[in-house]
């Protein structure tokens, strides 16, 4: 309504005015009725008075009539605010602890919150994102999900599908570039020359890839990422059209991504680095002859669908095609391992498994930020309490109850704002040190801010922080009777007692979320334990590793390392002079250092004289190592022989397999003598049995892994791709003394070799467990702040029950109660909340453990170590808690306590 | 002297309407005149009149303006406005309605 609208303006706006106005209507009244009495024969003093009588109380009537006028969702607020904040200064104490809980509760959950958003929530900062999807080929018949796929299946996604746009290929590696400042280990994508279409980028300065760009092999052409630009060519334009040197082969600068683009998949897993460098990739060598459908060997694709195509139908169509093809070609399609097609949003598909620790996080801070409440709630209880009296008063000159339920509402909502101000500032302090310590395993983190989505949650997580913890004593003392307050001496009233009751339920709360937080940072901790006591199958201390990569040139004029003899001269070489380092035992090389390696390629096993796809699960992973790592890394052998020397190229291959391969394909018999193969590479006799490693993480129950010797693996006949290799060296020497002799020994070989990722066995070790680490400290702080302020609740109200109680704790003591018949009442109370809550708490947890079940390892979700142990902390903390106001209560004077009452 | 009735819920800005629908008149004024023509029979509480009023003012059925009384004091004059002279008819209608019913039913008409 207008009429309405501007004339609650009006009052807003001249509230004097109106004031005034109001002051004269009632004024003009009053003495009206007090002319009429004189008239009618009253003295005037006597007329005044039945006047005042007749239009009742003053205040009340300028009270209703403001109300009545509508004005006061917006001056009454203003109102209520300086009342509020007039109230904050009072108790400096109290609104310093309120704002501090307030501003860590939700803080932590601002921070959580701004992680999960840039990790979860924020679509991928390409053009639609939600048309691009990852692709997988599947044999769901072996158990096998996203295995390689060959030019011809990749050819059936553009122009036999019919959902796509785009389909782009890709293959990860890592590459030696010089020519810029310095030389530099990339992590480079070789992509479809579509790859930049199909993301939809455009590029800051120069081109991206153009059809030109696909040829068979790879075309003369780099882009490079604008970090890469910044550091080795300081920004500078002209950048684009220079010439710099991939793993010795010669490529032009093409363009420059814009600042903030990133190849859409998880950090890399050798060196940790964003990519830097893409190059176009024709995907067919161009000797290649017709590419064959088995020709399996490309990891990575993903596509953007067409416009107008659902995901459903997609991946619908995609099935549906699968079986054509298996139809088609059944020869290159084993029945039983039903090849098939499935996509995944592409955000979904790089955010993977770090999806369950976020949310765990989330809930942590939740819990942290609900305890939080509880207890400012519990302290607002007591105030409200002691605020009977002025409710009392402001009620009898007229505020409605609507009117005082408003402002104590208005001061916990301020209270939690200015919280929440000072919250998001911990949340920026805190982002900061996140960014630094959060492993770099979780995708997209450095796309983590304080963004328009982070500062509307934080403001609407103090709004409702505010109104939870608020609405509880408002609603509490507007029902409560108010007129014994205005009494003076209203203790023990019904009212209190009500409060008392309420507040019980508070702490009970409190009590139970923190066992929850606990039981979860138990289970988590615990995880940890039970990872860092694993056995990792090799004594990991005194160990140096270092890795080392070999160029790989696709012109094979331009490879130094191109014929199996020159490898082997090589590495042969290389071992001799790590070996004469002083301080060195042996130096051990190995295709992928355990524990420190993600990739999951496991090729399908074949075992001679079984029928091959027999069995669903015959797949495992081969491990290239020289005869030395084995002792490197105190590998015991447990039968046959150790490889040799003379394991090399041309000799028949040989194979060592670990014990759980053993049990798992020759239950019954003697593995050694047996002959296998990888894929469809050449036939291996297994000539010894080794320990169990765990070679893919510790928390990770491998499969089967299979060495094969690095002089025999290198046969570029099979294709067979072994450039990167990691050097583990046993030493009595420290890492500092190591590493600049590696890389001189390194150097002395092959110069234009670099050496990076140094670090020790145990370094590696521990830094697989970083994120799991940091999710348990975080979430154990959590915990520990939990604690904390369930055991302040706890305090808060036994130390006010002792205030109230005093004079009836006189009493008893005047009648002859004892010291510990005063504790036995204090400290029982306490003893009946804890064991409530705790109670309580852990029936939460049991329910709640099962969500975790994903992140914990070697510990059952329903530890009964954790529960007891949580239970029995929290009680004792609780029973300290309550110790301390008892106490008090047995120091009560008797003759003072009931004196002042 | 008739005793003193209270208002019916509701009444009080029946009341007023009808009262300033003879002509503009202040807070007290409405208050002796209702007492006047229902012989001392009708008493508003002076406390509920001016809340009454705002609330009136603010939907649009009366306005307000500032004149001078008889005695030649500055006081606050109250007028129906086209809404209210609508809900007056309303109102009325309604009220009378609802006398003539209650008076069937107690047996009376």
């Amino acid at each position: 309504m207008l009429s309405d609208g501007l004339y609650r303006l009006r009052s807003l706006f001249r509230r004097a005015r109106v004031e005034e106005e109001l002051d004269d209507e009632l004024r003009f009244h009053f003495e009206q009725t007090v002319a009429k009495g004189i008239r009618e024969g009253l003295t005037s003093d006597e007329a005044a008075r039945r006047a005042r009588i007749l239009i009742g109380g003053i205040d009340q009537v300028k009270e209703q009539c403001r109300d009545a006028r509508g004005v006061w969702p917006l001056e009454v607020l203003l109102q209520d605010l300086r009342y509020a904040l007039r109230l904050l200064r009072q108790k400096p104490a109290f609104t310093a602890f309120a704002i501090l809980t307030l501003a860590l509760g939700i803080g932590a959950n601002t921070a959580i919150f701004s992680v999960v958003n840039a990790v979860l929530l924020r679509p991928l900062p390409f053009r639609e994102p939600e048309r691009l999807v990852k692709i997988r080929f599947s044999e769901p018949g072996l158990g096998l999900r996203g295995v390689l796929y060959s030019l011809p299946e990749l050819e059936d996604l553009r122009n036999r599908a019919g959902v796509f746009e785009y389909v782009t290929g890709t293959c990860r590696g890592s590459v030696n570039m010089t020519g810029g400042a310095r030389p530099e280990r990339l992590e480079v994508i070789l992509g479809s020359a579509n790859y930049f279409a199909t993301l939809g980028v455009e590029p800051q300065i120069g081109r991206l890839f153009r059809l030109e760009d696909s040829v068979p092999g790879l075309a003369p052409s780099a882009v490079i990422s604008d970090s890469l630009w910044r550091r080795d060519f300081s920004g500078d334009p002209s950048a684009v059209g220079r010439t710099i040197r991939i793993d010795e082969e010669a490529y032009q600068i093409v363009g420059v991504l814009p600042p903030g683009f990133r190849n859409p998949s998880r950090t890399g897993r050798s060196t940790a680095h964003d990519v830097e460098l893409w190059l176009a990739y024709g995907f067919m060598a161009p000797s290649d002859p017709k590419p064959l459908r088995s020709a399996r060997a490309f990891p990575g694709v993903f596509g953007r669908l067409k416009r107008g195509i659902t995901f459903q139908q997609a991946q619908a169509r995609l099935a549906a095609m699968a079986a054509e093809i298996r139809r088609d070609y059944p020869a290159d399609y084993p029945p039983q391992a039903q090849w098939t097609l499935e996509i995944t949003p592409l955000q979904d598909d790089i955010v993977g498994n770090t999806r369950p620790t976020l949310l765990v996080l989330l809930g942590a801070v939740t819990l942290i930020l609900l305890i939080v409440s509880l207890n400012i709630a519990n302290l607002l209880l007591a105030r409200a309490s002691g605020r009977q009296q002025e409710m009392a008063v402001r009620s009898a000159l007229g505020a409605s109850r609507q009117r005082i339920v408003a402002q104590m509402i208005t001061e916990s909502v301020l209270l939690s704002v200015i919280g929440g101000v000072a919250g998001i500032a911990v949340a920026f302090a805190g982002l900061r040190v996140v960014a630094h310590v959060i492993p770099s395993n979780i995708p997209r983190l450095t796309e983590v801010s304080l963004d328009w989505r982070v500062l509307v949650f934080a403001l609407l997580t103090s709004l409702a922080t505010g109104l939870i913890f608020g609405l509880a004593p408002a609603v509490h003392t507007a029902r409560s009777d108010l007129l014994p307050g205005i009494r003076e001496n209203s203790r023990g009233s019904g009212a209190s007692v009500k409060t008392g009751r309420f507040r019980d339920v508070l702490v009970i709360s409190e009590l139970a979320l923190a066992v929850v937080l606990m039981a979860g940072a138990g289970l988590l901790l615990r995880t940890l334990r039970s990872l860092m006591e694993e056995n990792p199958g090799f004594n990991p201390t005194q160990i140096v590793t270092a890795n080392v990569n070999l160029p790989y040139p696709g012109d094979p004029a331009k490879d130094p390392y191109h014929t199996l003899a020159k490898q082997i001269a090589f590495y042969k070489e290389l071992a001799r002079r790590i070996n004469s380092i002083p301080g060195v035992a042996r130096a051990g090389f190995v295709s992928h250092l355990p524990a420190a390696s993600t990739d999951g390629f496991r090729f399908s096993l074949g075992i001679e004289e079984r029928p091959s796809n027999g069995a669903a699960d015959l797949h495992a992973r081969d491990i290239p190592i020289n005869p030395d790592y084995f002792q490197v890394m105190q590998i015991p052998l447990v039968s046959g022989r150790n490889f040799s020397n003379d394991d090399e190229g041309g000799k028949p291959r040989v194979a060592i397999v670990d014990e759980s391969t053993a049990r798992r394909y020759w239950p019954e018999s003697d593995p050694l003598g047996r002959r296998i193969r990888m894929g469809q590479g050449a036939w291996m006799t297994i000539v010894g049995i080794v320990k169990d490693v765990k070679q893919d993480g510790l928390d990770v129950v491998g499969f089967p892994h299979v060495y094969v010797p690095m002089y025999q693996a290198f046969d570029v006949s099979e294709g067979y791709i072994f450039r990167d290799f990691a050097i583990a060296i046993r030493t009595s020497q420290p890492l500092s003394v190591l590493e600049p002799e590696i890389r001189r020994q390194v150097s002395s070989v092959d110069a234009n070799l670099p050496v990076y990722d140094v670090a020790s066995m145990d370094e590696l070790l521990d830094r697989s467990l970083a994120s799991r680490r940091l999710t348990a400290n975080i979430v154990s702080g959590f915990a520990l702040v939990a604690l904390l302020l369930a055991s302040i609740g706890i305090y808060g109200v036994l130390a006010f029950m002792v205030g109230q109680r005093l004079p009836e704790i006189g009493v008893r003591v005047a009648l002859g109660a004892s010291r510990s018949d005063v504790l036995k009442l204090i400290v029982g109370k306490g003893v009946v909340l804890a064991g409530i809550g705790i109670v309580v708490g852990v029936l939460v947890a049991l329910a709640a453990a099962t969500l975790m079940g994903t992140m914990l390892y070697g510990v059952q979700p329903h530890d009964p170590v954790v529960l007891v142990g949580v239970s029995v902390l929290l009680f004792v903390v609780a029973l300290l808690a309550s110790y301390l106001p008892a106490r008090r209560a047995t120091q009560v004077d008797p003759s003072t306590a009931l004196r002042t009452t | 002297m008739a005793a003193t009735i209270e208002l019916p819920q509701g009444t009080l800005d029946l009341l007023i309407l009808q009262t300033l629908a003879l002509a503009p008149q202040h807070g007290w004024a409405i208050s002796e005149r209702v007492q006047q023509i229902s012989s001392d029979a009708l008493r508003i509480q002076q406390g509920s009149l001016y809340p009454a009023l705002h609330r009136l003012e603010r939907r649009g059925w009366i306005k307000a303006r500032w004149g001078v009384s008889e005695n030649n004091r500055r006081a606050k004059y109250y007028e129906l406005t086209k809404a209210g002279r609508r809900q007056l008819e309303l109102e009325k209608d309604a009220w009378l309605k609802l006398t003539a019913a209650m008076a069937q039913v107690l047996g009376m008409a």
